[in-house]
């Protein structure tokens, strides 16, 4: 039954999504407006069969239909129902199940957004796109990845449950979904430039419909990301937030490539110019997504998120390969039309700002992306094995770090056009003295070291800039200083600050140390004691849970444990993070032959990691704030700079 | 006016001092790692051989706490981080070591992220260059037609 209702709405879905594109791209050729406003039925018949199919996955998970495979790899009876339902996307097959409910979703929004314009090209061959895209993904459903295959299990089969490291902590349930509203998003400004670019309206109409939409994409990657790293903090026990593993990266990339395009996206709205740019940025950040499924989801990777090896694997690379050969081949073949009619005046000016901002960017995106495929490819290229591993990435990431936040401190007061030095010493006069005083007060907290030292110095001068402005529009414009593009942009910009004082913080502060305590016992890190107060063990039906009740500083009490999961014989740590404003200490202990022997307990030190997790919520706050309309400019207001004065008699200009 | 310029260079140049001072301060009179950051910072150099991408020093598997034990030992023997690594790359092959190496193969991604710097610069540099403002003649006529557009403009949106 379920599997019935399952195969029967991926099918409905797929076909959908063919006919939808088929008759869309007849009904533009030939002109015909009564089956381009068909989209929104077919849009309606690809979201109907994708539910469907998600309903049904998640009834067959919850009523424990092990007659699925992918229940009987995934489920177990003893799952608790949170993790149970979430376990739909703990595995390969679920995992695009709901890529495609995702994708569905947004196909739905953007034709009702668009309902009375269906019959403009424009949106039409948006609508294209994104039934090609969900044909693909409904593809991969039929075919090598179908999460509806049956099998006759024995009588009494009762599932292993998903990964333990997924049923261990309530994030599982919100981050994968909030990663794929994020990756998924990009295919709606993705489907838009490549409408844009076939009809060859180039100009800035498009850019600036689908804006709140990659707002949103990247609100919720931003999201989904920050997410992913308080669950690795919260549940791998080893303090980490970032390991840049395979999947990490493959996630940070789309979101540098969005970011770039967020902002260069203002240079073009302003003034016409970074056309090709920014197409290319958006149809490389679509592309990205997808690279980083393929590396993912195929095996090629070996990575702490590798789902089992696979035969998607050659259907998302040759997928990969069309995005960028079309976005290639549209680019180059709309070449004349792309041509800006703007320069830029000045490096010291607002688009110049935007302008490095890019290279930056994408010069991040390039490091990652090299330092995430170069093993595969050195390993194809002469069979040599090798790794590229943290100590390459931060060699590589810190002095980009450092130049973003140099140039965060320095753009926001910069005008567009051009100005002066003088201006610009001017307005930022006291963000470079809060910066300062950022530094002194690091340096008399005893932090030391060029990086940790430089980080903090133009961390703090980025916030002054970004409070300055917070500070000018809200004078200006009262409570409307908090809204609009610029406005929320300042608060994300914060949020961001928050997290660089974070990341700074526990990578200089770090201390970690490793005890073996007996009840009674206690050890000290970084001037806080930790108690060893008891132990014990719970028998639970399918693990045994070893548990240490540890007391911080003779307060609270923690309580990590060990899971020693019966039937895989995996230990998983249950660590358990003692978290202030200043610092946090991860307890976790070591696994444990008898409870009557010494633990082994460790201890993580790190300071401001709490700084991390607010600073994404006011990440999450500035994307929102970015949302609402702000006081802006027309789109047809003219933007030209202002005429030079005109030259006295006689003097020469 | 002058006086204001005055005060904004005296401004700057104090904080160019201050922040010297501070970076001096904090740089120079830096302490040695001690042992316990020098295994952290090594343990996070090599990967771990029996688990999937991660570090030894982020991994509780037998051989990783194995080999944390292994570099403390090492540390504790007054071996230098080169040794150590070096050692480490002997006993579990160089594909152990999560920095690649500066030589062959693997330098290439070191040299790679150093020639995209170079030319991503002399293209941000090339591309300011191009785009140097170019002067132009504003006729009495244009003046007037721009004045006069932005009148009507005001009219209509009664701005």
């Amino acid at each position: 039954m379920n599997a019935i209702v399952g195969s029967a709405g991926v099918i409905l879905g797929f076909a959908a999504a063919g006919f939808g594109a088929i008759s869309l791209v007849v009904g533009l050729i030939w002109q015909r407006p009564a089956l381009l406003r068909q989209s929104i039925t077919y849009a309606g018949l690809v979201f109907a069969g994708s539910l469907a199919s998600f309903v049904a996955m998640e009834r067959a998970l919850i009523t424990r239909d092990f007659s699925i495979e992918y229940v009987a790899q995934v489920g177990s009876s003893l799952t608790p129902p949170l993790y149970n339902f979430a376990s739909l996307w703990g595995a390969l097959e679920g995992s695009i199940l709901l890529w495609a409910l995702v994708l569905a979703g947004y196909i739905l929004l953007v034709a009702i957004k668009f309902r009375h314009r269906l019959t403009d090209p424009l949106v039409a061959w948006a609508m294209v796109t994104m039934f090609l895209v969900a044909l693909f993904f409904f593809g991969l459903m039929v075919g090598p990845a179908n999460p509806f295959t049956t099998w006759s299990p024995p009588v009494g089969y009762d599932g292993p449950g998903p990964d333990p490291l997924l049923q261990n902590h309530p994030l599982m349930v919100a981050h994968p979904p909030m990663l794929y509203l994020g990756y998924v998003g990009f295919t709606v400004p993705f489907a838009f430039a490549i409408a844009a670019l076939i009809t060859g309206r180039v100009g800035e109409g498009w850019l600036v419909e689908t804006r709140r939409w990659t707002l949103f994409a990247w609100g919720f990657l931003t999201a989904g990301i920050i997410l992913g790293a308080w669950w690795a903090y919260e549940v791998l026990g080893w303090g980490g937030y970032w390991g840049w593993d395979p999947v990490e990266n493959s996630s940070l990339l789309p979101w540098l490539t969005g970011t770039a395009f967020l902002h260069s996206v203002m240079v073009q709205e302003r003034r016409g110019m970074l056309r090709v740019w920014n197409l290319s940025l958006l149809c490389a950040t679509f592309a990205l997504t997808i690279l980083g499924t393929f590396l993912t989801r195929s095996g090629v990777i070996e990575s702490v998120h590798a789902f089992t090896t696979s035969s998607i694997g050659p259907a998302l690379l040759g997928f990969f390969a069309v995005i960028v050969i079309a976005s290639v081949g549209l680019i180059g073949w709309r070449g004349d039309r792309l041509r800006s009619p703007g320069s830029i005046d000045s490096p010291l000016s607002r688009e110049g700002a935007f302008l490095a901002n890019n290279v930056l960017f994408g010069g991040f995106a390039f490091v990652i992306l090299l330092g995430t495929v170069f093993p595969l490819v050195v390993e194809a290229w002469n069979g040599d094995q090798l790794r590229v591993g943290e100590p390459f990435f931060e060699r590589m990431s810190v002095p980009i770090g450092l130049a973003l936040l140099t140039l965060m401190a320095i753009a926001p007061a910069l005008p567009w056009r051009k100005t002066n030095v003088e201006t610009l010493a001017t307005r930022l006069q006291w963000p470079a003295w809060f910066g300062g005083a950022c530094l002194l007060i690091a340096l008399a907290l005893g932090q030391r070291g060029l990086g940790t030292l430089a980080g903090y110095g133009l961390a703090g001068f980025a916030a002054g800039a970004a409070i300055r402005q917070v500070v000018l529009a809200t004078r200006r414009q009262g409570w409307r200083g908090f809204v609009g593009r610029t406005n929320g942009g300042m608060i994300v910009h914060l949020g961001v600050i928050l997290i660089a004082f974070g990341i700074i913080a526990s990578n200089a502060g770090v201390e970690s140390r490793e005890f073996r305590l007996e009840i009674g016992e206690s050890g000290v890190i970084e001037g806080h004691t930790i108690t060893l107060v008891d132990v014990y063990q719970e028998d639970l039906p399918r693990k045994v849970r070893t548990v240490a009740a540890i007391q911080v500083d003779g307060g609270e009490i923690h309580e990590p444990a060990m899971n020693l999961f019966r039937a895989s014989g995996r230990a998983v740590p249950t660590p358990s993070v003692r978290t202030t404003w200043t610092n946090d200490i991860a307890l976790s202990i070591f696994p444990v032959e008898s409870i009557d022997d010494p633990i082994g307990i460790r201890a993580v030190y790190q300071p401001l990691i709490a700084w991390l997790w607010a600073g994404g919520a006011l990440m999450a706050i500035g994307t929102v704030l970015s949302a609402f309309p702000g006081r802006r400019r027309k789109p047809t207001d003219p933007t030209s700079a202002p005429l030079p004065e005109r030259a006295p008699e006689g003097a020469s200009s | 006016m002058s006086s204001r310029r005055g005060l904004l260079v005296l401004s700057w140049g104090l904080l160019g001092v201050v922040v010297a001072v501070v970076l001096a301060v904090g740089t120079l009179g830096g302490a040695e790692p001690t042992p316990a950051e020098r295994v952290r910072s090594l343990s996070g150099q090599v990967a771990c051989p029996t688990c999937a991408g991660q570090s030894v020093l982020y991994s509780d598997a037998g051989i990783s706490v194995q080999i944390r034990t292994e570099i403390a030992q090492r540390v504790e023997d007054g071996q230098s981080d080169d040794q150590i690594l070096t050692a480490l790359a002997q006993a579990y092959g160089r594909e152990a070591l999560l920095t690649p190496s500066a030589s062959g193969a693997a330098s290439l991604a070191w040299a790679i992220p150093g020639f995209a710097a170079v030319v991503a610069i002399a293209g941000l540099a090339f591309a300011f260059w191009r785009w140097r403002p170019t002067t132009t003649e504003v006729s009495d006529e244009e003046r007037s037609r721009v004045e006069e557009a932005l009148r009507e403009r005001e009219v209509d949106g009664g701005a």
